[in-house]
């Protein structure tokens, strides 16, 4: 009697502590696996644009001008930033100065491959000074309008 | 009569600039020949460009050709480094 019980009692034990087991692996498994997170948007390649145009007479290592001012001294070399954003194989950003009734100062092209958000600087300084007045500078990208600034030179 | 108000000469201006971005390749030029393969050449101790003039071209006086294909990264002829990699037009 007493050594059947006990084969019926271990039994019971081996049984509880085997559901027991199998309940844990069982959460653990399902700890270990959690649901398949919804796989990411394709990222879509962004058209190249510019931003914004700023014109300042100093940049800093970003090439970004460091304090953007629409006026200037006649011995300022002065900096235009342009930032930029959107992937492109080829990109002719085009910068043309202008002073006063339209008459150019400088015309300039840089012709860039950007991956992503870009800064490109551009920067003008003449020897003798510039001559006080209003200036104009038009930022196109592969030959259309793409920002513009204006500024004046004071004496 | 008006009095004009003379143009100022932006003559003098100088210009410059550049990208975080890189830079886009040059576009190919068309051309109806192939184009040439470009040769280079690394220096070692003890070359100069009349060496290697001499050593491409049989002619050490011709070393101006290859200072002119390299004014960008050689700016004294008489200074090259081991190692620099120089191109090397046809003669």
């Amino acid at each position: 009697m007493f050594p059947h019980s006990l084969r019926i009692g271990s039994f019971v034990t081996v049984l509880t502590i085997g559901v027991a087991l199998t309940c844990l692996s069982g959460c653990k498994r399902s700890e270990d696996a959690p649901a398949a997170p919804a796989p990411p948007a394709a990222p879509q390649a962004q058209a190249f644009h510019v931003i914004r145009v700023d014109v300042g007479n100093a940049i800093g290592a970003d090439k970004k001008v460091t304090a953007p001012s629409a006026s200037f001294k006649p011995t300022d070399t002065i900096y235009a930033s342009v930032l930029s954003e959107g992937a492109s194989a080829k990109v002719d950003l085009s910068a043309r100065w202008t002073f006063e009734d339209g008459q150019v100062v400088n015309e300039a092209t840089q012709s860039i491959a950007p991956t992503g958000p870009a800064v490109t600087e551009f920067h003008i300084s003449k020897p003798d000074g510039w001559p006080a007045g209003k200036y104009k500078l038009e930022v196109a990208a592969n030959g259309k309008p793409a920002g513009t600034a204006e500024f004046t030179v004071t004496n | 009569m008006p009095d004009e108000k003379p143009k100022p000469n932006f003559g003098n201006v100088k210009s410059g600039g550049s990208s975080t971005a890189p830079a886009a390749p040059a576009s190919p030029t068309p051309t109806s020949a192939a184009p040439a393969a470009t040769r280079t050449y690394t220096v070692v101790a003890g070359d100069s460009l009349s060496k290697i003039a001499k050593k491409f071209y049989g002619e050490g006086n011709k070393w101006k050709l290859i200072f002119e294909a390299n004014r960008d990264t050689v700016k004294n002829p008489d200074l090259i480094h081991p190692g620099q990699v120089l191109k090397i037009p046809e003669a």
